[in-house]
């Protein structure tokens, strides 16, 4: 057989099905692997540059450039389509840009996939809350109280609750907030600013029992905290208790003197403390003289609030103002030690009309200060007695 | 023998006899070989083969088209304008010469061209216009054109397919339907959707049914999506949304879909058919600034603030479908794309339209839907859900694949509540396409281009004349072939017929002459029965339900056909002669205008 004729059997051999199926099946193998090889490089490019936009955007995040960090996260979305982080991250920035309808739509496809991460769920209560969707936000804080959370979960727990316990009293849903608080309070542990944080939330809640628990608890570890100072005086102050009142504030206002509210507090509890005829361990004529001092300041807002009511024209305020005019008026000449000497009982009705004159003009000319503020408060005090 | 034109045991018997004649030769071991690879057999196993090598050239188109957008756009979200001016107009330069000087088959549709391969060049597609679309396209698309992959990976796929059919020397008929399994396996790799690939090179490409095909297809598609999934992984081209219909009555608001996406294809296909015969008819040297311009408006758009339109735009249909947008910007975007992919495909730019087709539909479907949930807010679907429907609505309006609209957008989103939604909204997208539009854009385009190839939609709505429309009441009596040639005398004397239908016993029908029955009763053979001077003749019978076409094939060899109930071989509904057809397709020809 010639070279030739060996060459024309082998071009025929090759044409036959078996030989080229084989052959092709090589070639398939072949390109597999090459084509392998392509998609490792290319995979590894994509990694890299998904990593490198998203380190980039974690930057912007930080940083406050919610702008660029939207654009870094979307780059690094083109590389890794299905990234959760990535996907987090890109929500996080915008809504930092107030884009949040576009946040909510990640937000919720990554609740989808993930309905138990925490941080997605805080989000979304955030965004529920700021478009005033009350139910839906609750629902979301809730979930992320007893979602999985990254790092230190129980942290992150307190924390949401926390922000749903602001939340509640920004509605003025005061029992939920309280309720919440309650459950907070439960788990705090000794961290004195968490016990203080949690004092001033009872105090915006105006649980002022829970408030001074907390003050204490703060306090117990951090004895001249002027803030839990001026929280516990201001807590003891509005349960009515003074004394204490007057303790705390007096220790604020040493610690921090530049705390004016504290001051102007303490200021009117001395006042209330003072001006009350009604407290113990006081002499008969030292209650007389405060009977006879609190029913002149009494004569004397009744007056100005008189004036006022007449310029404003209220002739239902005005025949009031009368009416308690008269009263004190008729009762005037006899307050004076002498005659509350004699007959005790008068100081008791005495002080009925100065607090009833107290509470109208309060009604009528707006809140009192100074003494006229504590006679008032005196008479909260002694209601019902 | 069944000799109803139903059976076609006789050609099947002729193709056994000769593979059983090419078994007998002198050489036992081939002639055993070549049993084993028959060429059907063949075929099945190629198309497994077609299907990994398109599925492994699809990978790698997927890989060159992200490679060039990072290197001639950048990596990141926020491009630079000077290259969203330069990228897509300087690559449309080099576009255009490659296009002109070294792959001029490259330009175009790939689908046209495929079906030009199935129906003019027996198979034909040179593997240097599958490189030369994969080299170009991936260049576009990958530049910012507004184009999409599918259309170029279906023809790479049937270059790869006609070029290993070539290698093997299949038959003509085989390679005839080898590139639009090469197409299938593309399509299907590109698009991650084997079933959708499968109908749509059914219905858009080789135009019919055929059981012969159908396995091929169907395996070299699944092959290829296997390749693509081994790779690229299995996540679909968009992420789902949760999808819903809580009341029916939202069907109105996907109808509504359904018009505004229908008045789009219109604009869509008529921008096209209008703008591209006036740009082809421009100077020749035009033809090389062509892309450059085309990319350079984009580029324009893109600076002006809609960067979106660029590309294939699937990250961009994924942000749509979860409510990245305000309907008015999805209305925006949709207006954009529309004139940006008008541009591109145009100038002559390689590249597809299923992807941007796609873009337009989703963003029409969110905003529409987004604009229904602003003045109907009781309205449960998402914008996600508008957009999937609305993806099928330019689907089946643009596109006209009716069928592979509905099957997509199912198979994209795994969700079949949705096809109600879907068929709604398709059917009257579809409609109001075809009422104002009555030609489809890919036939538009093979016409442009010269071609007269079949036309599926043409052939579903064309009027089909059958065999009830001709046949006629027999004239003479109906003979029984138990009688004696007396009596069947007497009977067919009374009748000015020269021909007779005999009923046979117990089945099947013969005919006889009157003169032939003169004769035999001359003979003495009057007290005879008709079965026993009959001549062995049967004659084929027809259904009224037959195609007219087919009974013309017997009715020039026999000048009666009986035409029977198909419930009752016995039942005699008419009889069909040549003359019946011919008068049939006449009156037909003047009722159509033909």
């Amino acid at each position: 057989m010639t070279a030739k004729e060996r060459v024309q059997g082998l071009g025929l051999y090759l044409t036959r099905e078996p030989v080229i199926l084989a052959l092709l099946s090589a070639l398939a193998v072949l390109s597999f692997l090459a084509v392998g090889g392509l998609s490792r490089m290319y995979h590894a490019q994509q990694e890299t540059l998904a990593n490198r936009w998203f380190t980039r955007g974690t930057a912007d995040l930080k940083d406050g450039h919610f702008d660029r960090a939207v654009g870094d996260f979307r780059a690094a979305l083109r590389y890794s389509r299905d990234s959760y982080d990535y996907q987090l991250n890109l929500a996080q920035a915008l809504i930092g840009l107030k884009r949040t309808d576009e946040a909510y739509a990640y937000l919720i496809n990554l609740w989808e996939r993930e309905p138990e991460n925490g941080l997605v769920n805080l989000e979304l209560a955030r965004i529920a809350a700021q478009k005033g969707q009350t139910e839906r936000a609750l629902r979301y804080y809730h979930n992320a109280i007893y979602a999985t959370w990254p790092g230190d979960s129980e942290v992150e727990r307190r924390n949401t609750r926390l922000e749903l316990i602001e939340y509640l009293l920004r509605i003025n849903a005061r029992t939920q907030a309280q309720s919440e608080m309650i459950a907070l309070a439960a788990n705090l542990g000794d961290d004195p600013s968490l016990h203080q944080r949690v004092g001033d939330l009872f105090l915006q809640a105006q649980d002022y029992e829970h408030a001074l628990a907390e003050y204490r608890l703060t306090l117990k570890s951090d004895h001249r905290n002027p803030a839990a100072l001026a929280g516990a005086g201001l807590a003891a102050f509005d349960l009515g208790r003074y004394s204490l009142a007057q303790r705390y504030l007096q220790v604020a206002v040493a610690a921090n003197p530049e705390d004016t509210r504290s001051a102007d507090l303490l200021k009117t509890t001395e006042l209330v403390l003072q001006m009350d005829p009604f407290r113990r361990q006081i002499s008969a004529d030292q209650r007389n003289r405060i009977v006879i001092e609190a029913f002149a300041t009494a004569g004397d807002r009744l007056k100005s609030c008189a004036a006022t009511v007449k310029s404003s024209g209220s002739t239902s305020s005005e025949s009031l103002e009368q009416s308690l005019a008269d009263s004190w008026a008729k009762m005037q000449p006899k307050i004076n030690e002498r005659d509350l000497r004699r007959d005790p009982d008068f100081a008791e009705g005495a002080m009925d009309l100065v607090f009833e004159i107290e509470r109208q003009t309060k009604a009528a000319c707006g809140p009192p200060t100074g003494t006229d503020l504590a006679l008032l408060l005196i008479s909260k005090l002694h209601e019902g007695n | 023998m069944d000799p109803s034109p139903n059976s076609q045991s006789g050609t099947a018997l002729e193709n056994g006899q000769a593979d059983l004649a090419a078994l007998l030769p002198e050489r036992p071991r081939g002639a055993l070989l070549r049993s084993v690879f028959r060429e059907e057999r063949l075929f099945l196993v190629l198309s497994v083969f077609i299907g990994i090598f398109s599925g492994l050239a699809v990978v790698c188109f997927r890989f060159a088209i992200d490679w060039c957008r990072i290197y001639l756009l950048g990596s990141g979200a926020t491009l630079s304008p000077a290259r969203l001016l330069l990228a897509p107009s300087l690559t449309g330069l080099v576009i255009a010469l490659l296009v002109i000087h070294v792959f001029p088959l490259a330009r175009g549709s790939g689908v046209n061209q495929t079906k030009a391969a199935l129906y003019i060049y027996n198979g034909y597609i040179p593997l240097r216009t599958a490189i030369g679309k994969f080299i170009t396209a991936a260049l576009a698309i990958g530049s910012g054109h507004s184009l999409g992959p599918e259309d170029p990976s279906l023809q790479i796929g049937a270059g790869l397919a006609s070029t290993l059919g070539r290698r093997m020397r299949l038959s003509r008929d085989r390679m005839r339907l080898i590139a639009p399994v090469g197409a299938a396996a593309g399509l299907a790799a590109a698009f991650n959707a084997p079933i959708s690939a499968v109908l749509f090179v059914i219905e858009e490409v080789i135009g019919r049914w055929t059981a012969g095909i159908l396995g091929s297809v169907v395996l070299s598609a699944i092959s290829s999506v296997v390749v693509m999934r081994w790779f690229l992984g299995s996540e679909s081209l968009f992420r789902i949304p949760a999808v819903q219909l809580e009341r029916p009555s939202e069907l109105i608001a996907y109808a509504i879909l359904g018009v505004v996406g229908g008045f789009a294809s219109v604009a869509f296909s008529s921008g096209i058919a209008t703008l591209r015969p006036r740009l082809k008819a421009l100077p020749r040297w035009t033809q090389y600034f062509q892309p450059a311009v085309a990319g350079l408006i984009i580029g324009v758009i893109a600076v002006l603030g809609a960067p979106q339109v660029m590309g294939a735009g699937y990250e961009y249909i994924d942000q749509a479908m979860h409510g990245q947008f305000t309907w008015q910007m999805l209305a925006v975007l949709a207006g954009l794309k529309i004139i940006a992919t008008t541009l591109s495909f145009v100038s002559g730019t390689p590249g597809g339209m299923f992807a941007p087709t796609l873009f337009i539909g989703a963003m029409l479907g969110a905003a529409v839907g987004g604009a229904e949930h602003v003045f109907l807010p009781h309205l449960s679907g998402s914008p996600g859900t508008y957009a999937l429907v609305g993806m099928g609505v330019l689907f089946a309006g643009f596109l006209r694949a009716p069928m592979t609209s509905v099957f997509m957008v199912l198979e994209v989103s795994g969700n079949y509540s949705i096809i109600v939604p879907v068929i709604v909204a398709n059917t009257f997208a579809y409609l109001i396409s075809r009422a104002l539009q009555p030609t489809a854009i890919f036939d538009v385009l093979t016409r442009q281009d010269g071609l007269d190839l079949p036309s599926m939609e043409e052939q579903r709505e064309e009027s089909i004349l059958r065999v009830e429309d001709a046949m006629q009441p027999p004239t003479g009596p109906v003979l029984d072939a138990e009688q004696p040639l007396e009596n069947v005398l007497r009977q067919v004397e009374e009748s000015p017929a020269d021909n007779f239908l005999v009923r046979l016993h117990p089945s099947g029908w013969s005919h006889i002459g009157k003169q032939e029955i003169r004769t035999k009763v001359n003979e003495g053979k009057g007290a005879h029965t008709l079965r026993s001077v009959l001549p062995m003749r049967q004659l084929p019978f027809l259904h009224p339900d037959h195609p007219l076409d087919l009974a013309l094939r017997y009715a020039n060899q026999w000048p009666l056909v009986p035409v029977v109930s198909r419930a009752d071989l016995q039942k005699l509904e008419g009889v069909i002669s040549q003359r019946d057809i011919l008068n049939r397709y006449r009156a037909f020809n003047e009722e159509t205008g033909d």
